[in-house]
């Protein structure tokens, strides 16, 4: 992006968004062309959205830490060697004779603990960048040595950022990324440096403010991929060549179909759905899941449409499976037609080719995938989703056969629905619940970071954070209510309300509501319903009672009148 | 020349100083906009270059204080190549 066309951006959108959002630049620098980028690129990723940069001062980067709002929704630290000590830059003069080196690498070393504490106290979240500019030539060994003070130098700044990388709120900057988009040898401008203080390179400038807001963003990632079998997930055609004919290693030069396998699996052990769609025959197909060599278990695919209808079919089934709109999937198959016939029948999937004879392409595709997956921790639900899926299945059979047979079923199910009433603003998986659902959503609002905890740090606020578990295993935590309760009012006002669709059939928004009644002492529950596009379930489940719309009153008794039987045991945490 | 780079360099102050009303900007001068700090300054010199794709030293900051004085100063560097 050039400069005129980051301002162009900055300006076009700023008149134009009523919505505003102040992020912080934190950096030692003159912030000059960065500011202008992380700008452009933040109002590209907030479209919806009027973006505010503010920065601190010159030359202190600690105290431009502290000067970080508790409202900024996000800030973007930037770091570079001056930072760490100023005779690692060429603004100051302070010597580089060998007999200081040992005192940069102490002074270095206090200022990346001073910078942690700091970041660590920052409530926003915070994207961070080492240092990306060239160290100058202040050590005695030559430019092409690794010298014990570049190593030592560059070791506290890894122990740094692993330490801090570990912090929740932080997202560290990937080096690997940015070398690729960035190319080191074109970063510095030393004219610039030493004229204006602002250190880098436009193009440099563009393309760390471009990860900087993509770490800001923090984008939703996909949920799930549906794979191709035949010259995708194994090299070859099963029915033409047989189960042992079918490979994926360096012997039969098909190493690249092991790798693909050896993603999914990795995928699919990270919280990813991984379904397959195969024209194929399905005795055979099962022959070949049963190949101990396979680098992806059978038991991590699910579900499997092997037959010979239109996989535009099968992808239906899949998503209907996986209680998930399709532009949250990938399909990846090697045939274009194929890729073709799903993309008509389902627009809003993303439609992957399988490059089964370029490794290059293959291993670009991998690392294409790996950012549409990508998430920044792992939680107990990632681990137990699919199970969950599977187990929901067996539900939604009985729950569409009658009431008494869904009675007789939940009775029998030994469930337990938790609600854990404690403001832990450091859970985020009641943060990503409330931004991803679309289903089953009381409005479809999506909240930023800041004004999460804005709200939870509010007196008359609360937060049910709900966990279930049956027979069948653990759902973990599948739903999420957030409400008010204005002073000496009877009611109480839900601000938003989420539950996954892996939970649905089992009773557990009556529950809720149940327990809301019950906790708060409540003689009604107002609802800030909207409807969505998607939110069906939700209306679905308020038609139950009255028709929905807008500020949609529950009273108790309406409540207790129309619920049925419920059969879990509840617990409480508060 | 002249009416080549007028409405070019127009383009480029809307973008920096996005305030300025378009008929003002070619009486726009460092003693009357406001918003014209060296940052600004930095930034308008930094979008002619993209613009005409040119190198501008930063040295010649000093003398760009106008509308028209870099009216001039483009007039002059485009003449002569």
């Amino acid at each position: 992006m050039k400069l005129l066309e980051a301002l162009a951006i900055a300006n076009k959108t700023s008149t134009n968004q009523a919505d505003s959002r102040t992020f912080f630049l934190a950096c030692g620098f003159t912030p000059l062309h960065l500011l202008t980028f992380l700008k452009a690129h933040l109002q590209l990723q907030f479209p919806d959205l009027k973006i505010e940069i503010a920065t601190g001062v010159y030359g202190d980067l600690p105290g431009n830490l502290q000067r970080i709002p508790q409202a900024a929704a996000g800030a973007a630290v930037v770091i570079e060697w001056p930072d760490l000590d100023s005779r690692l830059g060429i603004r100051q003069l302070g010597g580089w004779s060998p007999k200081v080196l040992p005192d940069i690498l102490d002074s270095a070393a206090s200022m990346l603990t001073r910078l942690e504490i700091a970041i660590a106290q920052i409530s926003c979240p915070v994207a961070l960048s080492l240092p990306s500019l060239p160290l100058p030539p202040l050590a005695f060994t030559a430019g092409w040595q690794a010298g014990g003070f570049e190593l030592q130098l560059r070791e506290r700044l890894a122990r740094f950022a692993a330490s801090i990388g570990a912090h929740p709120r932080v997202r560290l900057l990937n080096a690997q990324r940015l070398d690729r988009i960035s190319a080191p040898v074109g970063r510095f401008d030393a004219k610039s440096e030493l004229l204006t203080g602002f250190p880098f390179r436009q193009e440099h400038a563009d393309m760390l403010a471009e990860l900087l807001a993509a770490l800001l963003r923090n984008p939703l990632p996909k949920k799930g991929l549906i794979t191709d079998l035949d010259d995708t997930l194994w090299k070859g055609i099963l029915g033409e060549v047989g189960v042992e004919g079918v490979s994926w290693d360096l012997e039969q030069h098909s190493q690249v179909h092991g790798l693909y396998q050896q993603f999914l699996g990795a995928l699919a052990d990270s919280g990813v759905l991984v379904g397959v769609a195969s024209k194929n025959d399905p005795a055979l197909v099962a022959q070949a899941f049963e190949r101990a060599d396979l680098l992806i278990p059978r038991d991590r695919l699910f579900p499997l449409e092997v037959h010979w209808s239109q996989k535009s079919q099968s992808v239906a089934r899949i998503l209907k499976t996986w209680h998930i709109a399709a532009d949250s999937v990938i399909f990846v198959d090697d045939s274009p037609m194929e890729l073709a016939e799903v993309q008509a029948a389902h627009p809003a999937i993303d439609c992957r080719l399988f490059p089964k004879t370029d490794p290059m392409a293959v291993f670009a595709l991998l690392e294409d995938l790996r950012d549409q997956f990508g998430k920044p921790a792992l939680s107990e639900e990632d681990q137990i989703r699919r199970d969950s899926l599977r187990s929901a299945t067996v539900i939604e059979q009985a729950s569409a056969a009658d009431s008494n047979t869904l009675d007789d079923f939940l009775r029998q199910a030994d469930a337990l629905v938790t609600l854990d009433f404690r403001k832990n603003s450091g859970d985020t998986r009641a943060f990503e619940l409330v931004n991803k659902t679309n289903q089953f959503n009381l409005n479809g609002r999506r909240y930023a970071e800041s004004e999460w905890d804005c709200y939870l740090r509010r007196e008359d606020t609360f937060i049910a954070t709900v966990s279930y578990r049956d027979k069948f295993g653990p759902l973990g935590k599948i739903a999420v209510l957030l409400g008010r309760r204005p002073s000496a009012q009877p009611f109480l006002a839900i601000d938003a309300w989420v539950m996954s669709c892996r939970a649905f059939s089992r009773r557990i928004e009556h529950q809720c509501l149940r327990r809301l009644f019950e906790e708060f002492q409540a003689e009604e529950l107002v609802f800030d319903f909207v409807g969505t596009p998607r939110n069906g379930p939700l209306v679905e489940f308020f038609a139950a009672f009255a028709p929905p719309g807008p500020q949609f009153r529950l009273t108790k008794a309406v409540f207790d009148k129309a619920c049925p039987a419920l059969s879990h045991s509840v617990k409480e945490i508060r | 020349m002249t009416d080549e780079i007028k409405p070019r360099l127009v383009k480029c102050f809307a973008a920096v100083f996005p305030g300025l009303p378009e008929t003002a900007i070619p009486a726009a001068a460092q003693d009357t906009v406001k918003e014209w700090d060296s940052v600004a300054a930095i930034t308008l010199v930094t979008v002619i270059q993209e613009e005409f794709a040119m190198e501008i030293d930063l040295d010649e900051l000093e003398t760009m204080t106008s509308f028209a004085r870099i009216h001039e100063y483009l007039h002059r560097r485009l003449s002569a190549t």
